[in-house]
Protein backbone atom coordinates (compact mmCIF):
# COMPACT_ATOMS: atom_id res chain seq x y z
CA UNK A 1 0.00 0.00 0.00
CA UNK A 2 2.83 2.39 0.88
CA UNK A 3 4.50 1.61 -2.42
CA UNK A 4 1.22 2.23 -4.24
CA UNK A 5 0.76 5.66 -2.61
CA UNK A 6 4.38 6.48 -3.31
CA UNK A 7 3.92 5.61 -6.99
CA UNK A 8 0.57 7.35 -7.20
CA UNK A 9 2.25 10.61 -6.19
CA UNK A 10 5.07 9.97 -8.63
CA UNK A 11 2.44 9.42 -11.31
CA UNK A 12 0.55 12.60 -10.38
CA UNK A 13 3.75 14.64 -10.50
CA UNK A 14 4.69 13.20 -13.87
CA UNK A 15 1.09 13.74 -15.01
CA UNK A 16 1.31 17.43 -14.07
CA UNK A 17 4.41 17.77 -16.23
CA UNK A 18 2.79 15.92 -19.14
CA UNK A 19 -0.35 18.05 -18.92
CA UNK A 20 1.50 21.33 -19.06
CA UNK A 21 3.51 20.16 -22.04
CA UNK A 22 0.55 18.56 -23.84
CA UNK A 23 -1.87 21.48 -23.42
CA UNK A 24 0.42 23.79 -25.36
CA UNK A 25 0.69 21.27 -28.17
CA UNK A 26 -3.06 20.75 -28.35
CA UNK A 27 -3.71 24.53 -28.34
CA UNK A 28 -1.28 25.01 -31.21
CA UNK A 29 -2.96 22.20 -33.10
CA UNK A 30 -6.37 23.77 -32.50
CA UNK A 31 -5.36 27.23 -33.70
CA UNK A 32 -2.69 26.66 -36.35
CA UNK A 33 -3.97 23.22 -37.42
CA UNK A 34 -0.44 21.84 -37.44
CA UNK A 35 1.31 19.28 -35.26
CA UNK A 36 4.24 21.30 -33.92
CA UNK A 37 7.04 18.75 -34.06
CA UNK A 38 9.40 21.32 -32.54
CA UNK A 39 7.42 21.32 -29.28
CA UNK A 40 9.81 18.95 -27.49
CA UNK A 41 12.77 21.11 -28.40
CA UNK A 42 11.04 24.18 -26.92
CA UNK A 43 10.63 22.13 -23.74
CA UNK A 44 14.32 21.24 -23.86
CA UNK A 45 15.37 24.89 -24.34
CA UNK A 46 13.07 25.84 -21.47
CA UNK A 47 14.90 23.37 -19.22
CA UNK A 48 18.33 24.68 -20.22
CA UNK A 49 17.37 28.32 -19.79
CA UNK A 50 15.91 27.57 -16.37
CA UNK A 51 19.20 25.78 -15.59
CA UNK A 52 21.11 28.84 -16.81
CA UNK A 53 19.22 31.23 -14.54
CA UNK A 54 19.32 28.89 -11.55
CA UNK A 55 22.87 27.55 -11.72
CA UNK A 56 24.86 30.09 -13.71
CA UNK A 57 23.19 33.33 -12.59
CA UNK A 58 21.96 32.11 -9.21
CA UNK A 59 18.33 33.26 -9.39
CA UNK A 60 15.90 31.52 -6.97
CA UNK A 61 14.25 28.41 -8.41
CA UNK A 62 10.68 29.61 -9.08
CA UNK A 63 11.95 32.96 -10.41
CA UNK A 64 14.33 31.09 -12.73
CA UNK A 65 11.42 29.12 -14.18
CA UNK A 66 9.41 32.32 -14.55
CA UNK A 67 12.20 34.14 -16.38
CA UNK A 68 12.84 31.17 -18.66
CA UNK A 69 9.10 30.97 -19.38
CA UNK A 70 9.02 34.61 -20.46
CA UNK A 71 12.03 34.10 -22.74
CA UNK A 72 10.43 31.02 -24.29
CA UNK A 73 7.16 32.90 -24.78
CA UNK A 74 9.04 35.43 -26.90
CA UNK A 75 10.83 32.60 -28.72
CA UNK A 76 7.50 30.91 -29.44
CA UNK A 77 6.09 34.15 -30.86
CA UNK A 78 9.22 34.48 -33.00
CA UNK A 79 8.91 30.89 -34.21
CA UNK A 80 5.35 31.57 -35.37
CA UNK A 81 6.29 34.82 -37.08
CA UNK A 82 9.48 33.63 -38.78
CA UNK A 83 8.66 30.00 -39.59
CA UNK A 84 4.95 29.15 -39.50
CA UNK A 85 3.43 32.48 -40.57
CA UNK A 86 5.20 32.64 -43.96
CA UNK A 87 3.98 29.07 -44.60
CA UNK A 88 0.36 29.68 -43.58
CA UNK A 89 -1.00 29.08 -47.08
CA UNK A 90 1.31 26.18 -47.92
CA UNK A 91 0.48 22.46 -47.80
CA UNK A 92 0.74 20.83 -44.38
CA UNK A 93 3.87 18.88 -45.20
CA UNK A 94 5.77 22.18 -45.44
CA UNK A 95 4.86 23.03 -41.86
CA UNK A 96 6.01 19.65 -40.65
CA UNK A 97 9.33 19.87 -42.47
CA UNK A 98 9.84 23.40 -41.14
CA UNK A 99 9.02 22.23 -37.61
CA UNK A 100 11.53 19.40 -37.84
CA UNK A 101 14.07 21.92 -39.12
CA UNK A 102 13.36 24.18 -36.12
CA UNK A 103 13.74 21.16 -33.83
CA UNK A 104 17.21 20.33 -35.20
CA UNK A 105 18.18 23.98 -35.03
CA UNK A 106 17.22 24.26 -31.35
CA UNK A 107 19.02 21.00 -30.51
CA UNK A 108 22.19 22.16 -32.26
CA UNK A 109 21.93 25.51 -30.50
CA UNK A 110 21.67 23.86 -27.08
CA UNK A 111 24.56 21.56 -27.90
CA UNK A 112 26.72 24.50 -29.04
CA UNK A 113 26.05 26.45 -25.85
CA UNK A 114 25.87 23.74 -23.18
CA UNK A 115 27.57 20.74 -24.82
CA UNK A 116 26.21 17.28 -25.60
CA UNK A 117 26.86 15.84 -22.14
CA UNK A 118 24.11 15.29 -19.61
CA UNK A 119 23.80 18.00 -17.02
CA UNK A 120 22.30 17.76 -13.59
CA UNK A 121 20.14 20.54 -12.20
CA UNK A 122 20.47 20.17 -8.45
CA UNK A 123 17.22 19.92 -6.56
CA UNK A 124 16.75 23.29 -4.95
CA UNK A 125 13.84 21.96 -2.93
CA UNK A 126 14.94 19.22 -0.61
CA UNK A 127 13.28 17.12 2.04
CA UNK A 128 10.38 14.75 2.03
CA UNK A 129 6.84 14.76 3.23
CA UNK A 130 5.10 11.85 4.88
CA UNK A 131 1.70 11.21 3.28
CA UNK A 132 -0.30 8.17 4.47
CA UNK A 133 2.89 6.41 5.42
CA UNK A 134 4.67 7.06 2.13
CA UNK A 135 7.70 9.33 1.77
CA UNK A 136 7.01 11.85 -0.99
CA UNK A 137 9.82 14.16 -2.09
CA UNK A 138 9.02 17.84 -1.66
CA UNK A 139 9.97 18.45 -5.31
CA UNK A 140 7.11 16.22 -6.46
CA UNK A 141 4.67 18.01 -4.18
CA UNK A 142 5.85 21.31 -5.67
CA UNK A 143 5.31 19.94 -9.18
CA UNK A 144 1.75 18.83 -8.40
CA UNK A 145 0.78 22.10 -6.70
CA UNK A 146 2.36 24.27 -9.39
CA UNK A 147 0.74 22.26 -12.18
CA UNK A 148 -2.70 22.62 -10.59
CA UNK A 149 -2.24 26.38 -10.12
CA UNK A 150 -1.00 26.90 -13.68
CA UNK A 151 -3.82 24.79 -15.14
CA UNK A 152 -6.39 26.78 -13.13
CA UNK A 153 -4.92 30.08 -14.34
CA UNK A 154 -4.90 28.81 -17.91
CA UNK A 155 -8.53 27.67 -17.69
CA UNK A 156 -9.47 31.11 -16.37
CA UNK A 157 -7.51 32.80 -19.16
CA UNK A 158 -9.11 30.80 -21.95
CA UNK A 159 -12.67 30.78 -20.65
CA UNK A 160 -12.95 34.23 -19.08
CA UNK A 161 -10.46 36.68 -20.55
CA UNK A 162 -11.17 38.23 -23.94
CA UNK A 163 -7.73 37.32 -25.33
CA UNK A 164 -8.11 33.72 -24.21
CA UNK A 165 -11.56 33.55 -25.79
CA UNK A 166 -10.07 34.55 -29.13
CA UNK A 167 -8.06 31.29 -29.01
CA UNK A 168 -11.23 29.26 -28.55
CA UNK A 169 -13.04 31.28 -31.21
CA UNK A 170 -10.32 30.60 -33.80
CA UNK A 171 -10.32 26.90 -32.88
CA UNK A 172 -14.08 26.61 -33.34
CA UNK A 173 -14.51 28.72 -36.47
CA UNK A 174 -11.72 30.59 -38.18
CA UNK A 175 -13.98 32.49 -40.60
CA UNK A 176 -16.44 33.42 -37.85
CA UNK A 177 -13.52 34.66 -35.75
CA UNK A 178 -12.16 36.83 -38.58
CA UNK A 179 -15.62 38.32 -39.14
CA UNK A 180 -16.00 39.40 -35.51
CA UNK A 181 -12.71 41.26 -35.89
CA UNK A 182 -10.25 38.79 -34.38
CA UNK A 183 -6.84 38.87 -36.05
CA UNK A 184 -5.84 35.22 -36.67
CA UNK A 185 -2.14 36.12 -36.96
CA UNK A 186 -2.10 37.68 -33.51
CA UNK A 187 -3.88 34.67 -32.02
CA UNK A 188 -1.42 32.28 -33.70
CA UNK A 189 1.51 34.17 -32.17
CA UNK A 190 -0.14 34.27 -28.75
CA UNK A 191 -0.87 30.54 -28.89
CA UNK A 192 2.63 29.48 -29.88
CA UNK A 193 4.10 31.77 -27.23
CA UNK A 194 1.77 30.31 -24.64
CA UNK A 195 2.61 26.73 -25.64
CA UNK A 196 6.35 27.43 -25.27
CA UNK A 197 5.72 29.11 -21.91
CA UNK A 198 3.77 26.11 -20.60
CA UNK A 199 6.39 23.66 -21.88
CA UNK A 200 9.06 25.66 -20.05
CA UNK A 201 7.15 25.50 -16.77
CA UNK A 202 6.86 21.72 -17.26
CA UNK A 203 10.55 21.41 -18.07
CA UNK A 204 11.69 23.62 -15.19
CA UNK A 205 9.58 21.62 -12.75
CA UNK A 206 10.81 18.21 -13.83
CA UNK A 207 14.44 19.15 -14.56
CA UNK A 208 15.66 18.56 -10.98
CA UNK A 209 14.36 14.97 -11.19
CA UNK A 210 15.64 14.18 -14.69
CA UNK A 211 18.91 14.99 -16.41
CA UNK A 212 19.30 17.70 -19.07
CA UNK A 213 20.49 16.90 -22.56
CA UNK A 214 19.93 18.48 -25.99
CA UNK A 215 17.79 15.50 -26.99
CA UNK A 216 15.69 15.39 -23.79
CA UNK A 217 12.73 16.76 -25.75
CA UNK A 218 12.49 13.79 -28.12
CA UNK A 219 10.97 11.32 -25.67
CA UNK A 220 8.63 13.99 -24.34
CA UNK A 221 7.58 14.92 -27.88
CA UNK A 222 6.42 11.36 -28.55
CA UNK A 223 4.59 11.17 -25.24
CA UNK A 224 2.74 14.46 -25.58
CA UNK A 225 1.65 13.46 -29.08
CA UNK A 226 0.36 10.19 -27.58
CA UNK A 227 -1.49 12.22 -24.93
CA UNK A 228 -3.21 14.64 -27.28
CA UNK A 229 -4.25 11.83 -29.59
CA UNK A 230 -5.54 9.93 -26.56
CA UNK A 231 -7.47 12.99 -25.41
CA UNK A 232 -8.64 14.08 -28.84
CA UNK A 233 -6.66 16.61 -30.89
CA UNK A 234 -7.40 20.16 -29.82
CA UNK A 235 -9.29 19.18 -26.66
CA UNK A 236 -8.09 20.84 -23.44
CA UNK A 237 -9.85 18.54 -20.92
CA UNK A 238 -8.69 15.63 -23.09
CA UNK A 239 -5.06 16.75 -22.79
CA UNK A 240 -5.36 17.09 -19.00
CA UNK A 241 -7.08 13.74 -18.52
CA UNK A 242 -4.81 12.06 -21.06
CA UNK A 243 -1.71 13.45 -19.34
CA UNK A 244 -2.63 12.03 -15.96
CA UNK A 245 -3.90 8.71 -17.34
CA UNK A 246 -0.71 8.14 -19.31
CA UNK A 247 1.60 9.19 -16.47
CA UNK A 248 -0.11 6.99 -13.91
CA UNK A 249 -0.24 4.04 -16.32
CA UNK A 250 3.45 4.53 -17.03
CA UNK A 251 4.44 4.78 -13.36
CA UNK A 252 2.35 1.81 -12.29
CA UNK A 253 3.61 -0.38 -15.12
CA UNK A 254 7.19 0.50 -14.26
CA UNK A 255 6.52 -0.41 -10.63
CA UNK A 256 4.43 -3.52 -10.89
CA UNK A 257 5.43 -5.02 -14.25
CA UNK A 258 8.95 -4.00 -15.17
CA UNK A 259 10.82 -0.73 -15.01
CA UNK A 260 11.95 -1.17 -18.61
CA UNK A 261 8.33 -1.51 -19.68
CA UNK A 262 7.14 1.85 -18.32
CA UNK A 263 8.05 3.97 -21.33
CA UNK A 264 6.54 1.56 -23.81
CA UNK A 265 3.09 1.91 -22.21
CA UNK A 266 2.66 5.28 -23.91
CA UNK A 267 3.12 3.72 -27.32
CA UNK A 268 0.98 0.68 -26.65
CA UNK A 269 -1.78 3.06 -25.57
CA UNK A 270 -1.17 5.24 -28.64
CA UNK A 271 -1.32 2.36 -31.12
CA UNK A 272 -4.41 0.94 -29.42
CA UNK A 273 -6.23 4.30 -29.50
CA UNK A 274 -5.33 4.93 -33.13
CA UNK A 275 -6.54 1.46 -34.06
CA UNK A 276 -9.79 1.46 -32.07
CA UNK A 277 -10.90 5.07 -31.57
CA UNK A 278 -8.75 7.40 -33.68
CA UNK A 279 -10.69 10.54 -32.68
CA UNK A 280 -9.49 10.13 -29.12
CA UNK A 281 -11.03 8.48 -26.09
CA UNK A 282 -12.51 11.57 -24.48
CA UNK A 283 -13.83 13.54 -27.43
CA UNK A 284 -17.46 12.59 -26.72
CA UNK A 285 -17.24 12.46 -22.95
CA UNK A 286 -15.65 15.83 -22.39
CA UNK A 287 -16.95 18.33 -24.90
CA UNK A 288 -15.87 21.87 -24.24
CA UNK B 1 -22.28 54.58 -48.61
CA UNK B 2 -20.51 51.50 -49.94
CA UNK B 3 -19.21 51.69 -53.48
CA UNK B 4 -17.63 48.87 -55.44
CA UNK B 5 -16.00 50.03 -58.64
CA UNK B 6 -15.15 47.46 -61.29
CA UNK B 7 -14.24 44.75 -58.76
CA UNK B 8 -12.89 41.42 -59.98
CA UNK B 9 -11.85 38.49 -57.85
CA UNK B 10 -11.79 34.71 -57.88
CA UNK B 11 -10.20 31.48 -56.77
CA UNK B 12 -6.90 30.24 -58.19
CA UNK B 13 -6.73 30.95 -61.91
CA UNK B 14 -10.41 31.63 -62.55
CA UNK B 15 -12.24 34.87 -61.84
CA UNK B 16 -15.67 34.56 -60.25
CA UNK B 17 -16.55 38.25 -60.30
CA UNK B 18 -15.91 40.21 -63.49
CA UNK B 19 -15.83 43.99 -62.99
CA UNK B 20 -18.71 44.31 -60.55
CA UNK B 21 -19.82 47.85 -59.67
CA UNK B 22 -22.52 48.36 -57.06
CA UNK B 23 -23.55 51.01 -54.58
CA UNK B 24 -25.28 50.45 -51.26
CA UNK B 25 -26.55 53.80 -49.96
CA UNK B 26 -26.32 54.61 -46.28
CA UNK B 27 -29.32 53.39 -44.33
CA UNK B 28 -30.93 51.68 -47.33
CA UNK B 29 -31.71 48.01 -47.83
CA UNK B 30 -30.02 46.78 -50.98
CA UNK B 31 -30.76 43.30 -52.26
CA UNK B 32 -28.59 41.18 -54.58
CA UNK B 33 -30.52 38.62 -56.61
CA UNK B 34 -28.95 35.81 -58.55
CA UNK B 35 -29.02 32.08 -59.12
CA UNK B 36 -26.81 29.69 -57.17
CA UNK B 37 -23.24 30.09 -58.34
CA UNK B 38 -23.76 33.57 -59.76
CA UNK B 39 -21.18 34.98 -57.31
CA UNK B 40 -23.30 36.49 -54.51
CA UNK B 41 -21.34 34.83 -51.71
CA UNK B 42 -18.01 35.66 -53.38
CA UNK B 43 -19.14 39.28 -53.69
CA UNK B 44 -19.89 39.47 -49.96
CA UNK B 45 -16.70 37.66 -48.96
CA UNK B 46 -14.76 40.17 -51.03
CA UNK B 47 -16.42 43.18 -49.39
CA UNK B 48 -15.75 41.85 -45.88
CA UNK B 49 -12.11 41.04 -46.64
CA UNK B 50 -12.29 37.25 -46.52
CA UNK B 51 -11.20 37.27 -50.16
CA UNK B 52 -8.66 39.46 -51.86
CA UNK B 53 -9.72 42.01 -54.49
CA UNK B 54 -7.78 41.38 -57.71
CA UNK B 55 -8.68 44.57 -59.55
CA UNK B 56 -11.01 47.44 -58.80
CA UNK B 57 -11.69 49.43 -55.65
CA UNK B 58 -14.01 49.28 -52.64
CA UNK B 59 -14.83 52.47 -50.81
CA UNK B 60 -16.85 52.79 -47.62
CA UNK B 61 -17.70 56.25 -46.35
CA UNK B 62 -14.55 57.66 -47.92
CA UNK B 63 -12.23 54.88 -46.75
CA UNK B 64 -10.56 52.52 -49.21
CA UNK B 65 -11.19 48.94 -48.09
CA UNK B 66 -10.02 46.78 -50.98
CA UNK B 67 -6.61 46.13 -49.39
CA UNK B 68 -7.85 45.84 -45.81
CA UNK B 69 -8.17 42.60 -43.82
CA UNK B 70 -11.42 41.23 -42.43
CA UNK B 71 -10.60 42.22 -38.85
CA UNK B 72 -9.97 45.82 -39.92
CA UNK B 73 -13.06 46.04 -42.12
CA UNK B 74 -15.44 45.07 -39.31
CA UNK B 75 -13.94 47.92 -37.26
CA UNK B 76 -14.86 50.38 -40.00
CA UNK B 77 -18.54 49.54 -39.58
CA UNK B 78 -19.32 46.70 -42.01
CA UNK B 79 -20.53 43.49 -40.34
CA UNK B 80 -20.81 40.31 -42.41
CA UNK B 81 -23.23 37.59 -41.37
CA UNK B 82 -21.97 34.81 -43.64
CA UNK B 83 -23.64 31.98 -45.46
CA UNK B 84 -23.50 28.95 -43.18
CA UNK B 85 -23.46 31.29 -40.13
CA UNK B 86 -19.96 30.32 -38.88
CA UNK B 87 -20.97 30.44 -35.21
CA UNK B 88 -18.74 29.25 -32.37
CA UNK B 89 -20.81 26.11 -31.94
CA UNK B 90 -19.51 24.92 -28.57
CA UNK B 91 -19.70 28.34 -26.92
CA UNK B 92 -22.84 29.66 -25.27
CA UNK B 93 -25.17 31.96 -27.17
CA UNK B 94 -24.17 34.78 -24.86
CA UNK B 95 -20.44 34.28 -25.52
CA UNK B 96 -21.09 34.22 -29.27
CA UNK B 97 -22.94 37.52 -29.04
CA UNK B 98 -20.36 39.10 -26.76
CA UNK B 99 -17.49 38.09 -29.03
CA UNK B 100 -19.37 40.03 -31.71
CA UNK B 101 -18.46 43.21 -29.83
CA UNK B 102 -14.74 42.33 -30.00
CA UNK B 103 -13.82 45.30 -32.25
CA UNK B 104 -15.23 47.75 -29.69
CA UNK B 105 -14.79 45.60 -26.59
CA UNK B 106 -14.14 48.52 -24.25
CA UNK B 107 -17.02 50.60 -25.52
CA UNK B 108 -19.77 51.60 -23.10
CA UNK B 109 -22.35 50.95 -25.83
CA UNK B 110 -21.85 47.16 -25.68
CA UNK B 111 -24.47 46.52 -22.98
CA UNK B 112 -26.95 48.77 -24.79
CA UNK B 113 -26.52 46.89 -28.07
CA UNK B 114 -26.70 43.55 -26.26
CA UNK B 115 -30.08 44.59 -24.84
CA UNK B 116 -31.22 45.70 -28.32
CA UNK B 117 -30.26 42.35 -29.82
CA UNK B 118 -32.22 40.50 -27.13
CA UNK B 119 -35.19 42.79 -27.79
CA UNK B 120 -35.01 41.94 -31.47
CA UNK B 121 -34.71 38.18 -30.79
CA UNK B 122 -36.33 37.56 -27.38
CA UNK B 123 -35.93 33.77 -27.70
CA UNK B 124 -32.15 34.23 -27.33
CA UNK B 125 -32.69 35.47 -23.78
CA UNK B 126 -33.93 31.97 -22.81
CA UNK B 127 -31.15 30.25 -24.74
CA UNK B 128 -28.32 32.51 -23.53
CA UNK B 129 -26.49 29.80 -21.60
CA UNK B 130 -26.90 27.01 -24.21
CA UNK B 131 -24.19 26.10 -26.71
CA UNK B 132 -24.98 27.90 -29.98
CA UNK B 133 -24.59 24.63 -31.88
CA UNK B 134 -27.49 23.05 -29.98
CA UNK B 135 -30.06 25.58 -31.25
CA UNK B 136 -32.49 25.14 -34.17
CA UNK B 137 -31.52 26.53 -37.58
CA UNK B 138 -33.69 29.61 -37.23
CA UNK B 139 -32.38 30.36 -33.75
CA UNK B 140 -28.79 29.91 -34.93
CA UNK B 141 -29.50 32.41 -37.70
CA UNK B 142 -30.72 34.86 -35.05
CA UNK B 143 -27.48 34.36 -33.10
CA UNK B 144 -25.48 34.97 -36.29
CA UNK B 145 -27.37 38.17 -37.09
CA UNK B 146 -27.17 39.23 -33.44
CA UNK B 147 -23.42 38.59 -33.34
CA UNK B 148 -22.97 40.75 -36.44
CA UNK B 149 -25.08 43.52 -34.88
CA UNK B 150 -22.94 43.44 -31.73
CA UNK B 151 -20.10 45.08 -33.67
CA UNK B 152 -22.31 48.20 -33.91
CA UNK B 153 -22.27 48.29 -37.72
CA UNK B 154 -23.57 50.98 -40.04
CA UNK B 155 -23.87 48.35 -42.79
CA UNK B 156 -24.95 44.76 -42.22
CA UNK B 157 -24.22 42.17 -44.93
CA UNK B 158 -26.57 39.20 -44.80
CA UNK B 159 -25.81 36.24 -47.04
CA UNK B 160 -28.97 34.16 -47.56
CA UNK B 161 -30.18 34.40 -43.97
CA UNK B 162 -33.25 32.27 -44.69
CA UNK B 163 -31.41 29.40 -46.36
CA UNK B 164 -32.59 26.01 -45.15
CA UNK B 165 -35.21 27.42 -42.80
CA UNK B 166 -38.91 26.52 -42.58
CA UNK B 167 -41.25 28.98 -44.39
CA UNK B 168 -42.69 30.40 -41.18
CA UNK B 169 -39.19 31.02 -39.83
CA UNK B 170 -38.14 32.63 -43.11
CA UNK B 171 -40.92 35.17 -42.62
CA UNK B 172 -39.70 35.94 -39.07
CA UNK B 173 -36.10 36.34 -40.18
CA UNK B 174 -36.99 38.68 -43.05
CA UNK B 175 -39.24 40.69 -40.74
CA UNK B 176 -36.32 41.15 -38.32
CA UNK B 177 -34.10 42.20 -41.25
CA UNK B 178 -36.66 44.87 -42.15
CA UNK B 179 -36.76 45.92 -38.49
CA UNK B 180 -32.96 46.26 -38.35
CA UNK B 181 -33.10 48.46 -41.45
CA UNK B 182 -35.90 50.60 -39.94
CA UNK B 183 -33.59 51.13 -36.94
CA UNK B 184 -31.24 52.93 -39.30
CA UNK B 185 -28.69 50.25 -40.19
CA UNK B 186 -27.93 49.83 -43.89
CA UNK B 187 -28.43 46.25 -45.12
CA UNK B 188 -26.91 44.44 -48.05
CA UNK B 189 -28.90 41.24 -48.51
CA UNK B 190 -28.79 38.23 -50.78
CA UNK B 191 -31.84 36.07 -50.71
CA UNK B 192 -33.38 33.13 -52.55
CA UNK B 193 -36.80 34.50 -51.81
CA UNK B 194 -36.71 37.33 -54.38
CA UNK B 195 -40.28 38.51 -53.97
CA UNK B 196 -40.16 38.82 -50.19
CA UNK B 197 -36.74 40.46 -50.21
CA UNK B 198 -37.63 43.00 -52.94
CA UNK B 199 -40.72 43.87 -50.91
CA UNK B 200 -38.58 45.15 -48.02
CA UNK B 201 -35.68 46.53 -50.15
CA UNK B 202 -35.00 49.99 -51.56
CA UNK B 203 -32.74 48.94 -54.42
CA UNK B 204 -31.77 45.72 -56.09
CA UNK B 205 -29.10 44.27 -58.33
CA UNK B 206 -29.25 41.12 -60.41
CA UNK B 207 -26.00 39.16 -60.59
CA UNK B 208 -25.47 36.54 -63.30
CA UNK B 209 -22.25 34.64 -63.89
CA UNK B 210 -20.25 37.17 -61.93
CA UNK B 211 -21.60 40.25 -63.71
CA UNK B 212 -24.25 42.80 -62.74
CA UNK B 213 -26.91 42.50 -65.43
CA UNK B 214 -29.63 44.66 -63.93
CA UNK B 215 -29.80 47.48 -61.38
CA UNK B 216 -32.91 49.36 -60.38
CA UNK B 217 -35.23 50.42 -57.59
CA UNK B 218 -36.69 47.42 -55.81
CA UNK B 219 -40.29 48.27 -56.75
CA UNK B 220 -39.40 48.47 -60.45
CA UNK B 221 -37.45 45.21 -60.31
CA UNK B 222 -40.59 43.57 -58.91
CA UNK B 223 -42.48 44.70 -62.03
CA UNK B 224 -39.67 43.87 -64.45
CA UNK B 225 -40.78 40.99 -66.74
CA UNK B 226 -37.22 39.53 -66.96
CA UNK B 227 -36.90 39.44 -63.17
CA UNK B 228 -40.37 38.00 -62.84
CA UNK B 229 -39.54 35.24 -65.27
CA UNK B 230 -36.15 34.39 -63.79
CA UNK B 231 -36.59 34.87 -60.04
CA UNK B 232 -40.22 35.31 -59.14
CA UNK B 233 -41.59 32.26 -60.87
CA UNK B 234 -44.38 34.27 -62.51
Amino acid sequence: MTLFIQQLFNGLALGGVYCLAAIGLTLVFGVLRIPNLAHGSLYMLGAYITYFFLTTIGVPYIAAIGMAAIILFVLGVGLERLVFHPLRNSPHTHHMIAAVGAMFFFQALAQAIWGADFRRMDTPITGELRVLGAEISAQRIVIIITAVIVLALLAWFIKRSIHGQTIEAIEQDRIGASLVGINPSMVSMLTLGLSALLATIAAGLVAPINLLSPTMGDALNLKVFAIIILGGLGSLPGAILGGFVLAIAETMTATYVSSAFGDTVAFIVLVAVLAIKPNGLFTKAVQR
Amino acid sequence: MLTLDNVSTGYDATDVLHGVSITARAGELTVILGANGSGKTTLFRTISGLMRVRTGTIDYEGRKLHRARANAIVKSGIAHCPEGRHLFGKMSVEKNLRLGSYPHRNSSRTEEIYAEVLDLFPILKEKAKQPAGSLSGGQQQMVAIGRALMSDPSLLILDEPSMGLAPIVVEQVLESVAQINRNGIGVLLSEQNAKASLAIAHRGYVLAEGRIVLADDASRLLDNPDVQAAYLGL
